[in-house]
């Protein structure tokens, strides 16, 4: 490998590694006050997060079916962040893809694998057309994007709570909730018992495709460059305008994806209270995987599986509030956005590394 | 229909009001913020930390108008050490926000669970909620007595903080000096206005309006704390704010509207089948459409400016190639 491309990837992975070092740092401390065993958390929220027992006992499992909508939600603010659209609207776009599939998924009646394709693609279609409201207000009027999307939030909270109490009900049931779909609209799982399945290997795929079309296509080289500079982007004679409609688009038909896929694997039916910050989450996750695919996916998973420790781990072992992983997630959050503070200190470090190494070959050289 | 006009009561306008107050707060806030051009979207955080920090102040002292304090030197707290961060490290306001957003919302309850164990929610008998005042002679007046008074503290003082933000703002050296700094910051600074100053002075109050607002919640409204409180009215303060186009008088009917239509959608369930979610769903939509009409305008001027520029140019064109002529 050469050592320039190595050098960037390793600038571009310190940051987030000593961010999550010091949110376990400040766990440490929480824990401390807690009174609580130190070095017994750590081991318990690893073992119950990221731990495999046994086949078909595995708690790892359950970190990457819980990552599944996190990938896709985080990757959906990849696209939008990467074409310079500081989107937060994942978490409406979520909502109203989660809608339309449990919606079809009980109303019409498919074999099947045609079944879920539908759903599938009608969810992407909706969060597509959620996406593309913010990106033509931003284009045409100048619409800040960060608060049309921070309204259309509440507004598909309100339409959807709205659906589930009242249009899409089931009958008889006291917490509202829409009925299940059909069996031949749900995702498979590979393990019984558990809910891993299809939904992942989609989102391991939405993170390839979404890689190769950022990086490997012409279009997708247009949006990173309308992205980093609109001015460059214009010299070039590329339409930032189009390549940002494009990126709302594909950022609101992957977290349309994600809902579906929530519904269909996972619940297989909407209720209310359906998102509980999700949308949110993959933001988080987009920023901390440094606004790159591969990030993303790795992020994901570390979050459902400290959040999975703390819950499962934490909570029940050692009564400690399962409270603690989102307060970690939140402090990690914190400290990458405070990443200068540790560049200055890397840089240091690397220029003090490469004088003493530089001194050592001057050495031996003598 | 009767059904549907017997919701307009004087409670309803008494239970608007108070639920408009945390939003008033947390969007004068907001608009301060936007004034001095610091985009602040953490109110939804700094109003959940002053809801669970008065509450456990007005415990642990016994005093619930020193729990109000204790929120707002919260709120404020928590501004400043957004301020620094901003100032002295560069860091993005947003993904400051998001983070605290996330962490205040986990770690309160962390706290409370810690604190007192295995709970969803918080109280005790000890707390006295904020009393409400009735004021003497405005009382008696008929019809607007009762919508003007018998509110506490914390709904009076958001009035005039309203007036008193009005009055800084625009009838005031220091209020213009701020909207300077957020209108074009290094114009400002290079005419030795000090930005860094006013726009942490308007992150930290703004932190204290929102942590009062969230107290309202606690000490003032209910008198107890659950998870997530503040229940996402930070970000219809934020959307208040835009709403209102940041000036205190706007606000201040901004925030009216959301308050009565929560009020409202609360009323209509009772009375009619109306759903109240879609009746929430108004002021949302509102705020995008005005959002969207604000943007319109600054567009229409550009372009009148732009066409005005074009036909000086040209006008100034025809007249040097009618100057040599001569």
């Amino acid at each position: 490998m050469n050592s320039v491309r190595f050098r960037k990837i390793l600038d571009a992975i310190l940051v987030p590694l000593l961010a999550v070092l010091s949110g376990l740092v400040v766990m440490g401390i929480l824990i401390l006050f807690l009174k609580k065993p130190l070095f017994e958390s750590y081991a318990i929220l690893f073992s119950n997060g990221f731990g495999c027992q046994a086949y078909g006992n595995c708690i790892f499992i359950t970190a990457l079916e819980r990552a599944t909508p996190l990938i896709l939600t985080g990757l959906s603010a990849v696209v939008a962040f990467r074409s310079g659209m500081f989107s937060i609207g994942q978490e409406g776009q979520y909502l109203v893809g989660a809608a339309t599939a449990a919606w079809l998924g009980y109303a019409i009646h498919l074999p099947p694998v045609l079944h879920p394709l539908v759903l599938i693609l009608a969810a992407m279609l909706v969060g597509a057309g959620y996406g593309w409201i913010p990106g033509i207000l931003k284009v045409k009027l100048g619409v800040n994007e960060l608060l049309a999307t921070i309204m259309l939030n509440s507004i598909a909270a309100l339409v959807v709570e709205y659906l589930v109490q009242f249009p899409m009900r089931a009958e008889k049931s006291t917490t509202a909730h829409s009925p299940v779909i059909d069996e031949s609209a749900q995702l498979l799982a590979f393990l019984p018992g558990s809910k891993w399945g299809v939904g992942f290997v989609i989102a391991v795929l939405a993170v390839i495709l979404v890689y190769i079309y950022l990086w490997r296509t012409k279009s997708g080289y247009e949006q990173r460059m309308a992205g980093q500079s609109k001015k460059f982007a214009l010299f070039g004679g590329i339409r930032s305008d189009s390549a940002a409609v494009r990126a709302m688009l594909i950022s609101g038909a992957l977290s349309g994806l994600a809902g579906a896929i929530e519904v269909m694997g996972v619940h297989r039916r909407i209720m209310t209270g359906f998102s509980v910050g999700l949308g949110f989450d993959g933001l988080t996750t987009a920023i901390l995987g440094q606004v790159h695919p591969i990030g993303v996916f790795i992020v994901a998973i570390l979050f459902s599986g400290l959040k999975l420790g703390a819950q499962i781990g934490l909570q029940l072992k050692l009564d400690i509030p399962r409270e603690l992983g989102g307060t970690i997630i939140g402090f990690i959050i914190l400290f990458v956005a405070a990443g200068k503070l540790y560049e200055e200190n890397i840089v240091r470090a690397r220029d003090w590394l490469l004088s003493r190494r530089g001194s050592k070959l001057k050495g031996e050289s003598q | 229909m009767e059904g549907f006009f017997s919701v307009f009561t004087v409670e309803l306008l008494n239970s608007g009001i108070r639920l408009a107050t945390p939003i008033l707060l947390a969007a004068l806030g907001g608009a301060l913020c936007n004034q001095a051009g610091v985009l602040n979207l953490a109110l939804e955080s700094k109003m959940l930390l002053g809801a669970f920090v008065g509450i456990l102040a007005a415990f642990y002292i016994g005093n619930s108008y020193a729990g109000l304090l204790v929120a707002m030197a919260a709120g404020g707290l928590l501004g400043l050490l957004f301020a620094f961060l901003y100032h002295k490290y560069k860091v993005d306001l947003v993904i400051l926000a998001i983070a605290f957003n996330l962490i205040i919302v986990e770690l309160t309850v962390f706290v409370m669970r810690a604190l007192f164990g295995n709970v969803g929610s918080w109280s005790d008998p000890s707390i006295v909620r904020i009393p409400d005042i009735h004021i003497p002679l405005i009382e008696d007046i008929p019809f607007l007595g009762p919508i003007l008074s018998g509110y506490n503290i914390i709904v009076y003082f958001s009035w005039l903080a309203t007036a008193v933000m009005f009055v800084v703002l625009y009838k005031m050296r220091s209020g213009r000096h701020l909207r300077a700094v957020g209108e074009n910051k290094s114009a400002a600074e290079t005419v030795g206005i000090n930005a860094v100053l006013l726009q942490t002075l308007a992150l930290v109050i703004s932190g204290m309006l929102a942590g009062l607002g969230g107290a309202f919640l606690s000490i003032g409204h209910l008198k107890l704390f659950t998870r997530n409180m503040s229940n996402g009215r930070g970000w219809i303060a934020i959307a208040a704010a835009m709403f209102g186009v940041n000036h205190p008088v706007g606000v201040f009917l901004a925030s009216l509207f959301f308050g009565f239509a929560d009020a409202f959608s609360v009323r209509i369930q009772n009375v009619t089948d109306l759903p109240p979610n879609l009746v929430k769903l108004l002021p949302n939509l509102a705020t995008l459409l005005v959002l969207i009409l604000i943007a319109l305008r600054s567009k229409l001027a550009l372009s009148m400016a732009r066409r005005r520029f074009r036909a000086q140019l040209r006008a100034e064109e025809a007249s040097a190639v009618a100057e040599p002529s001569s």
